[in-house]
């Protein structure tokens, strides 16, 4: 017996293959029922109210509350205002909607999903933030001016270190400005109150890590920030000088776009600033304002 | 002797191991009479209020970074390197060493600080001879991961270890590379850049970095013979631009930066050359010795140090220690959270708990082990005892011994 038995084991992988027709055919009543599915089959979900109705037009998602981008009103971060406000300039047709950085597929907005045409629905790649100068480009209407030259090149060192750090510290983290924070970044996304104060934490984590690490120093000095962000107002003044748009081009350019995301934001009136710092030292260069003024004129009318 | 410069000391043939310092340095000795300022190398970024090198202190007053130091010198009345600017050579200035101070860093830090080669050749080899004993072993790293994480913030961080793999995956040529399932990978090869390794691609990209870089201020300088004027001398962002460009001729294993620096921007090697030799001769330096803090105090920044390293806790720690967000202006000071040394203490509770709970775990004899057992081996017979095949072959029928049944 006990033979028997162990003979049997080495012969069961091989007696399975014989015998797989009798296994996997399924039973003829079982056969039946499963004929008589689907019972019942609904009818296609409606999309989500907020799914884009228009597809032919290009759409831009960004930090925007929800009845500001019915109104197409400027978004209230200034990566996603300085794309928005270029592609506008650029004359591209283009909706925007309130979106977070959850959504992206490059997991920072803004991003652009093109207008799909009828006859290929399936092209709707969305597109990064670094590749819309390009996109605009193709399809853009008014020629904005691209070549930058070395000026151009060291001047974007203003915006992207001293005015940026600045602007960190000025929403994130000086404590009177905590209100507009959670105005634009922390109640529209819950009501929790556990929540909110995670994401309060986590937001000035992230900001004071940012600063930090592009600064190379081991703490963040309001009094240093604001000083470098008043130097580097004072510098863009300088070179805007009397003229319409900055290094004498004839038309605004990605480099006027982005100068505006943070003038503008600074200058609005409906953010309700109490740490003024900021806000203080961009109003002590006029052509700064009337250069903003300027853009808020051509891209949104007169309406603010 | 009423300014004291305090820097990082030299390396690589340079007066000092860190740009701005280098800068600091190199202006100081053109603009400022020898008797007026000391030069200590103090290796010691604590010395400053702001953790920051270089800092000059003028009578118990620190300041601390290129650009503080110079502005704070103008103010004071002591340098007056660039008076006579116009308003719009004045901006230029401004955003030249901003752009020095961001991309020419990542470079600088990419260079020498990112990849693992240089790193480990030339970098931290120059930081043990300037740094006392125990301190070689925590200052050199919190010195490279704050470069690393400069250096990613620029978006090229990545680039310069891809470049260094190049030896390892070279020298590993002969082993074949095989694909998961045990297979010969054949590189696919259709176009230049599936031609192309990951290393070339990095190498190719890193280069691009530094041509956009150099091509930057070779436009600025133009035919001037400095960056900003010709004639007049230098002004305090060509000793900024100075600083950096001699650390990006340091020669490291890979010498992208060096050799594009030295082959297509020729121009900018004669305008290191316009500032060196600017002023006349050189003036030899005097070092002054750093005031000793003694061994406890020696220890205490070790310990420091140390503490700064641990994972969890070191991040809260140093934010205390340092001030972490500092509130200006409306007198409030240095607002030290004592929240963050809560923190800080609770996690060193919890790490410490949790390696006496890992302890403890080892200690534990093994949970789910499997248990051993041992039999006297089973008698083997038949076919049995021609190992793994015979109790095979003993499995099939036609080798079904009767003998063997039970009765």
């Amino acid at each position: 017996m006990e033979v028997e038995m162990s003979s049997e084991t080495p012969r069961a992988p091989n007696a399975r293959p014989s015998g797989a027709p009798g296994w996997v055919a399924i039973p003829a009543p079982l056969a039946r029922l499963f004929k008589k599915f689907p019972l019942l089959t609904y009818p296609p979900n409606e999309l989500p109210a907020r799914s884009p109705s228009a597809r032919d037009v290009a759409t831009l998602y960004v930090f925007i509350s929800n009845e500001d981008a019915l109104r197409g009103l400027p978004s209230f971060n200034p990566s996603c205002l300085k794309w928005q406000a270029f592609l506008k300039l650029s004359g591209i047709d283009f909706r925007v909607v309130s979106s977070n950085n959850h959504a992206s597929p490059s997991g920072a907005l803004p991003f652009l999903i093109p207008p799909s045409s009828a006859n290929a629905p399936s092209v709707c790649t969305p597109i990064a933030s670094n590749k819309l100068e390009d996109y605009a480009a193709q399809h853009g209407t008014s020629n904005v001016p691209a070549a930058p030259d070395f000026k151009q090149e060291t001047y974007e060192s203003f915006l992207s270190y001293q005015i940026r750090n600045a602007w960190l510290y000025a929403l994130y983290l000086s404590r009177p400005n905590s209100a507009l924070l959670s105005q634009l970044y922390i109640t529209p996304v819950s009501a929790s109150r556990v929540v909110r104060t995670t994401i309060l934490y986590q937001l000035r984590h992230a900001a004071e890590t940012e600063i930090l690490k592009s600064m190379g120093v081991p703490a963040v000095n309001s009094d240093a920030l604001y000083r470098g962000a008043k130097e580097a107002f004072g510098a863009l003044s300088a070179v805007l000088g009397s003229g319409d748009w900055f290094f004498g081009d004839a038309s605004p350019s990605l480099f006027d776009a982005t100068v505006f995301s943070y003038t503008h934001l600074l200058l609005d009136d409906s953010l309700a600033w109490e740490d003024r710092a900021l806000t203080d030292i961009v109003k002590r260069f006029p052509n700064l304002v009337q250069h903003r003024d300027r853009i808020l004129q051509i891209c949104w009318g007169s309406k603010t | 002797m009423a300014l004291e410069l305090h820097v990082w000391g030299p390396a690589f043939g340079l007066d000092s191991i860190d740009p701005e310092c280098l800068g600091a340095i190199t202006c100081f000795r053109r603009c400022l009479p020898r008797e007026d300022w000391t030069l200590i190398a103090s290796n010691d970024a604590a010395v400053s209020p702001d953790y920051r090198l270089p800092a000059l202190n003028h009578r118990g007053t620190w300041t601390s970074g290129y650009t503080n130091i110079i502005s704070y010198l103008t103010s004071s009345g002591h340098l007056s390197l660039d008076d006579d600017l116009t308003p719009l050579q004045r901006a230029d200035a401004l955003a030249y060493a901003s752009f020095l101070e961001t991309r020419g860093a990542g470079l600088v830090a990419t260079s020498l600080y990112v990849s693992p080669r240089a790193w480990a050749d030339v970098t931290r080899p120059a930081y043990s001879s300037l740094l006392r004993f125990p301190l070689t072993w925590t200052v050199p790293p919190a010195l490279r991961a704050a470069a690393i994480a400069r250096a990613e913030h620029q978006g090229i961080g990545y680039l310069a270890a891809d470049v260094d793999a190049e030896e390892s995956s070279s020298s590993s040529n002969s082993l074949a590379e095989t694909t998961t399932t045990g297979f010969l990978k054949l590189r696919e090869r259709l176009g230049p850049s599936r031609a192309l390794q990951p290393e070339h691609t990095a190498a190719i990209r890193l280069q691009h970095f530094a041509e956009d870089f150099y091509s930057v201020l070779d436009e600025a300088r133009g035919g001037k013979k400095f960056l900003l004027r010709d004639y007049r001398g230098p002004v305090s962002v060509d000793f900024l631009a100075y600083g950096y460009l001699q650390l990006m001729r340091v020669a490291t294993p890979h010498p992208i930066l060096k050799t594009v620096l030295e082959k297509s921007y020729a121009r900018l090697v004669d305008f290191l050359d316009d500032v060196q030799s600017y002023g006349g001769k050189q003036k030899e330096l005097v070092w002054q010795e750093p005031a000793s803090s003694g061994a406890l105090g020696l220890i205490g920044r070790f310990a420091e140090g140390s503490l700064e390293a641990v994972p969890g806790v070191g991040d809260s720690w140093g934010r205390w220690r340092k001030g972490g967000v500092e509130k200006g202006g409306g007198g409030g000071g240095s607002a030290k959270d004592p929240s963050q040394l809560i923190v800080a203490a609770a996690g060193a509770v919890v790490s410490v708990a949790a390696l006496g709970a890992m302890a403890l775990f080892k200690a534990l004899p093994p949970v789910g082990a499997s248990t051993h057992r041992f039999e006297p081996a089973r008698e083997k017979t038949g076919l049995r005892q021609f190992g793994e095949i015979g109790s095979i072959l003993e499995g099939l029928p036609v080798w079904e011994q009767p003998g063997s049944l039970p009765s």
